[in-house]
């Protein structure tokens, strides 16, 4: 686990800076690495799926695609969003597989530099930390990256919910 | 054979064609490594084919090009121009067999020994072949490479094609021959004994020998009239041309001249040899020694089938009045010939899968675009769009065609198997195999091959006995598997039929037990039928030694979820003695299907047609008439009666854990139930609403959901939105909790015999004004209500509901409790005739089925005694106290002073009564009282049980029963003296004294009116204490 965190670090000092789409969820913002969104959408007719885990929000039709949705808030033990607000998608791909991440709303695209980069605080919210790759510091707020293989690699930690 | 030989033909025409560009690029480039490795491995592929398909004449000439081959790539030897053009030939010779056995589906007859030859020659080195004698040039009109030569064509020389055309052109085999002498003479000179040519004696002899045969043929009496059309000097030409083509190893020209030989038909075998005769005597008288005669007459073996078939196609254009025609017109002639190879290409698969793809997708954007325009006025779009719609039918049905393979490509193994299988067993099996041509989609090929393969196997093994027992049992000694494949409404239904012993119930019943897959009770009350499907359980197996062919523990149930995975379902039917048959039912493809589009909850769902056997409305139990199908209730099992048979029925919106099921039961409103099978398993599914039939292209569900069975996939609906695809698998599985096979329809039958058989009694649990649950006899409630407490109104000091368009009144069931503020109060409605009441309880806790063993009489009213009810101590309430409490004419008095709890479990009384209420009611009173009773519902029955050699100390009958009255019965028992230890007692709402004084005479001992418990039970007091007396 740690060794995957610290190859992560070591691919981000060698480069230098890297980009994020930075979303909110319930008031904290979340940066997604740019490179692994293959999409951003407005709110979507998601249709339900009974029986299915209480994070998975439904499916929806990404342009002839089925693309499985996944409600972020729920994921990360965040309540659910407020009646009458739509929530975004931001779509990224998982095993060929692509997900959309429900998420409140979209930011802005950051280019950081990886100076600002820390690993997880060790007193994370285990939710929080299972899909954090780690945390930016920007001027104002603190913006923990989403690891987002890890956030949807069910097999192996299907049991967080 | 066929298909195969199909396929190695194309495979093989191609390689050829890929190895002569191959080899041309060689010639120019004799270094490059690559082309050549290339080359040796289609050649050695080809070599190879041949030989597995026992094509001895292919294959031996393949072998030879690939010796040479294999020694270039070696580098034994330099690429040379010559041996290329040699090899090259070898080709054109595989292509003809080729097309010889495209034609015939037999290798054309004829010798490739010199080809080989000369091949061999290459091989064995260029030295070699370099110092091999080496005739210069034999020419006729010009120059013929020597093939055997190993190098270069030398200046002068010429290649085959310019020999061939100077041959047709040639003036005459006279002047040629004359012509070109001196050289062959020279040639002669140099290497006397080298060559053919040389060794007969060059051209002079061949010269004489062709003039003498001429004249000899037109003489001969067998050959004569074949000869007749031409002149002799035409013949002479001829024969000269064959000699010298032949002699000096061209083959080509040689096949082409003996093509010409003979112009009229009917010249056969036997003509061929006469003239072989004719030609050695001439070149014997010609001085010609014995050796080299006897070779000549060997080339002449080479051309034999040229002549005759020449003289088959005689219907063809004569030759030209100059004598021959150009070998070119013959070439095309025979180029003409079908090449059924070309008429298919080899695609890639995956090319498939993805052109599947894309039509899949364009079948869903049509269905997208059609229902826009179903929506809109504006029919411009109309017209195209209907072409389109109509385009994309057509393309989907042609790709589809493209993934369409024989079924019999699944079957081509199992002869095999089953020959290796009597051999191993020792068996006599025929393998009968129907309807091979029927195609189904590849990839369902491919899934159902091992399960069919499986099959057969258990047929063989298991079915099938051995000939001694199939004499013993006067059955042909040799059994059969009849394998039977035909379409049927958009499925494909695979046979597997055996004539076999059957599978024995009792002895899987054994197996069952042993395995604990189900208990000895369980087994008894199912059917033959039920019990065979057993076989399909996890880890079955029924033969009784593992032999090496089945029995390795994957059984039938893996060949029943393989076939289920692919949306097909299989069912059996065995008979004992004499033979089992197994019907497999699966969809032509995976890709696209018809799917019934169904709305649960306000989410709609597809449901795949295959599983679908009907759509039954269903009005809501109120409104049914007499005629409509209505749902009814078994505890709290929903049930359909459909054409005499119960269906079991599950609510989708239940399986998919959105409503309870009572309130889905109770929403007003028709449900609409779609009949499913799954298996030899048939249920309903109850959805709130049904769509239409779409085409529907399955997309599997993402990995997360993988492990959610009531899904097979979701798709794309017309208007674009995702909808899951139930499976109907998984939801029978969910339904009956795992014993899909088990519960059978029958089974469900048999439930509700169980149900209202004596042993177990069904308990409404409820809690009402105090903590402890409370009991009811499930059978004596009518319904279920949630009444809205503001419609209970209070008449006359009593609490009354409007229900059903009638007053009802309600009844507190404990003084302690009060009605709810607001809302819904739960209500049990209990029913006797005319009178209906509703019990106003707290709350409904359960519906328990268990052996009715009550402790204790209470003195408590409305209370029969206490029961221990799911290891609870419950009330059981007396029903016919708050009867009484709601009509205070229903019953006359009570008293539940006087102590009636006496163990009397000795005394047996009987209970004849048609009303179910009535028995219901007296059983636990009775037991209660210390009675052993046991209760029935007509006088017949009861009859029948003392003829059965019954005895009760006491029978209780109603009077007023349909079929034999309460008198008839009296009188019945009566009349048997060996039952006049019995008293009876009779009960009854005829209460009048005319009633009563028939009912004395009739035979009975007592008369209590209906109703009236205390009275009863004083009654059976008195009753058995005149009976104690009476002993």
């Amino acid at each position: 686990m740690n060794d995957i965190v610290v190859r992560d670090d070591l691919s981000l000092v060698a480069t230098g800076s890297q980009d994020f789409v930075t979303v909110m969820l319930d008031g904290q913002i979340v940066g997604i690495p740019v490179l692994a969104v293959h999409d951003v959408l407005n709110a979507q007719q998601i249709t339900m799926i009974p029986r299915a885990q209480d994070w998975v929000a439904g499916v929806l039709n990404l342009r002839g695609r089925i693309v499985t949705a996944i409600d972020l808030r729920r994921r990360l033990g965040l309540p659910p969003l407020e009646e009458g607000k739509s929530s975004m998608s931001v779509v990224v791909e998982h095993n060929e597989e692509p997900y959309s991440l429900q998420i409140d709303k979209v930011g802005e695209v950051l280019s950081l530099d990886d100076a600002d980069f820390e690993k997880n605080p060790v007193t994370l919210d285990p939710r929080w930390r299972e899909v954090s790759m780690g945390i930016y510091r920007l001027k104002e707020q603190l913006l923990p990256i989403l690891d987002v293989d890890r956030l949807l690699a069910f097999e192996s930690n299907g049991k967080a919910a | 054979m066929d298909d195969l030989l199909n396929e190695f033909l194309t495979e093989t025409g191609e390689s050829i064609d890929v190895v002569d560009v191959e080899l041309v690029k060689l010639e120019q480039d004799p270094n490059n490594k690559e082309v050549l490795d290339n080359i040796f491995r289609l050649v050695h592929t080809i070599k190879g084919t041949c030989g597995f398909l026992g094509l001895p004449r292919l294959e031996s000439v393949a072998h030879a090009s690939e010796n040479v081959l294999g020694k270039f790539r070696d580098g034994e030897l330099q690429v040379s121009e010559n041996a290329v053009t040699v090899i090259l030939e070898s080709l054109d010779r595989i292509k003809e067999i080729l097309a010889g056995l495209e034609a015939t589906e037999e290798e054309p007859e004829g010798d490739d020994s010199e080809l080989i030859g000369r091949l061999d020659a290459i091989a064995e080195g260029g030295e070699a072949a370099a110092a091999e004698p080496d005739p210069e040039p034999d020419t006729v009109d010009g120059e013929i490479i020597d093939t055997t030569l190993g190098r270069a064509l030398k200046p002068g020389e010429v290649s085959l094609e310019e020999l061939e055309a100077a041959f047709a052109n040639a003036p005459g085999p006279g002047d040629g021959g004359e012509a070109s002498e001196s050289s062959t003479a020279e040639a002669s000179d140099k290497d006397a004994d080298a060559s053919l040519f040389d060794r007969v004696g060059g051209e002079d002899t061949i010269a004489v020998a062709a003039h003498l045969i001429s004249q000899r043929v037109e003489n001969d009496s067998k050959l004569g009239k074949f000869f007749e059309g031409t002149s002799q000097d035409q013949r002479k030409g001829k024969f000269m041309g064959l000699m010298l083509a032949m002699f000096k190893d061209d083959m080509d020209a040689a096949d082409a001249v003996g093509r010409q030989l003979v112009t009229v038909a009917g010249f056969g075998e036997a003509q061929f040899d006469a003239m072989l005769e004719t030609v050695k005597a001439v070149l014997v008288e010609c001085h010609v020694d014995a050796d080299s005669a006897d070779e000549a007459v060997m080339m002449f073996e080479l051309v034999r089938e040229a002549v005759i078939n020449a003289s088959k196609e005689v219907a063809q254009p004569k030759a030209a009045a100059g004598g021959r025609a150009k070998p070119g017109e013959q070439q095309a002639a025979a180029s003409k010939e079908p090449r059924k190879s070309t008429q298919s290409i080899r695609v890639n698969v995956d090319l498939l899968e993805d052109l599947m793809n894309m039509v899949s997708e364009l079948v869903l954007t049509r269905n997208q675009l059609l229902q826009i325009t179903r929506n809109m006025d504006n029919s411009e779009l109309g017209v195209p769009l209907q072409r389109l719609s109509q385009c994309t039918t057509e393309l989907q049905e042609n790709v589809m065609k493209t993934r369409m393979q024989p079924i019999g490509n699944a079957w081509a193994k199992l002869p095999r198997i089953v020959r290796d299988l009597t051999v191993e067993l020792d068996k006599k099996i025929e393998l009968e195999m129907l309807g091979a041509d029927t195609e189904l989609d590849r990839q369902v090929l491919e899934l159902i091959k091992d399960p069919l393969t499986h099959m057969v196997r258990n047929s063989a093994d298991h079915g099938i006995e051995s000939p001694a027992e199939r004499i013993a049992v006067g059955k042909p000694e040799m059994g059969t598997i009849v394998l039977n494949a035909y379409h049927e409404g958009g499925h494909i239904i695979i046979e597997i039929k055996d004539d076999g012993r059957g599978i024995n119930p009792d002895k899987l019943s054994k197996k069952i037990i042993e395995k604990g897959l189900a208990t000895e009770g369980e087994l008894a009350s199912m059917s033959e039928a039920q019990i065979q499907k057993f076989i399909f359980h996890p880890g079955f197996s029924t033969a009784e030694q593992v032999t090496s062919v089945s029995g390795r523990g994957v059984g039938m149930d893996v060949v029943r979820s393989n076939i289920e995975k692919i949306g097909g379902t299989i069912d059996m039917v065995s008979t004992v003695g004499k033979g089992s048959n197994f019907s497999i039912k699966i969809p032509l493809t995976l890709a696209i299907v018809a799917g019934l589009i169904v709305k649960a909850q306000e989410e709609r769902y597809a449901i795949p047609q295959i599983s679908v056997l009907e759509l039954v409305r269903a009005t809501s139990a109120e409104k049914a008439g007499d005629s409509d199908h209505k749902i009814e209730m078994i505890n709290d099992t929903p049930v359909l009666r459909l054409r005499n048979r119960l269906l079991p029925l599950v609510y989708l919106n239940e399986v998919l854990g959105f409503e309870k099921n009572e309130e889905a039961a109770e929403s007003e409103g028709d449900d609409f139930i779609v009949v499913s099978q799954v298996g030899a398993f048939t249920f309903g599914i109850v959805v709130d609403q049904v769509f239409d039939t779409e085409e529907i292209v399955v997309k599997p569900v993402a990995p997360i959901l993988k492990d959610l069975d009531i899904y097979s996939g979701n798709t794309i609906l017309g208007d674009g939105s995702v909808i899951m695809i139930l499976d109907p698998n998984g939801i029978a599985a969910l339904a009956s909790q795992g014993v899909s096979d088990a519960a059978d329809e029958e089974d469900d039958q048999e439930l509700v015999r169980r149900a209202a058989s004596s042993d177990k009694e069904s308990m409404l649990v409820f809690r009402a004004g105090q903590e402890h649950p409370r009991a009811v006899p499930l059978s004596l409630v009518a319904r279920l209500e949630e009444i809205d407490i503001s419609s209970v109104e209070t008449s006359d000091g009593r609490l009354m509901v409007q229900y059903r368009g009638a007053l009802m009144p309600l009844v507190l069931a404990d003084p302690a409790m009060s009605l709810r503020e607001s809302g819904n109060q739960p209500v049990l409605v209990f029913t006797d005739r005319q009178f209906t009441m509703g019990l106003a309880v707290d709350e409904i806790l359960d519906i328990v089925e268990d052996e009715m063993d009550i402790k204790l009489a209470s003195d408590k009213p409305g209370v029969i005694g206490s029961a221990v009810i799911n290891e609870k101590a419950s009330e059981v309430i007396d029903v016919t106290y708050f009867l009484g409490l709601a009509f205070p004419d229903w019953l006359a008095s009570r008293d539940m002073s006087e102590d009636t709890t006496v163990s009397r479990s000795s005394e047996r009384v009987l209970v004849v009564d048609d009303s179910d209420f009535f028995r219901n009611m007296l059983k636990p009173i009775l037991t209660v009282a210390g009675y052993n009773v046991t209760a029935v519902n007509n006088a017949q029955a009861a009859l029948d049980l003392l003829e059965d050699g019954e005895t009760f100390d006491l029978a209780i009958s109603d009077i007023e029963m349909p079929d034999m009255s309460g008198y008839e019965f009296a009188q019945a028992v009566r009349a048997n003296d060996d039952w006049s230890g019995m008293r009876l007692v009779a009960l009854s709402a005829l209460s009048s004294e005319r009633d009563v004084n028939r009912g004395f005479e009739a035979g009975f001992d007592d008369y209590v009116a209906k109703f009236d418990k205390d009275t009863l039970l004083r009654s059976l007091v008195q009753q058995f204490k005149i009976k104690g007396d009476a002993a």
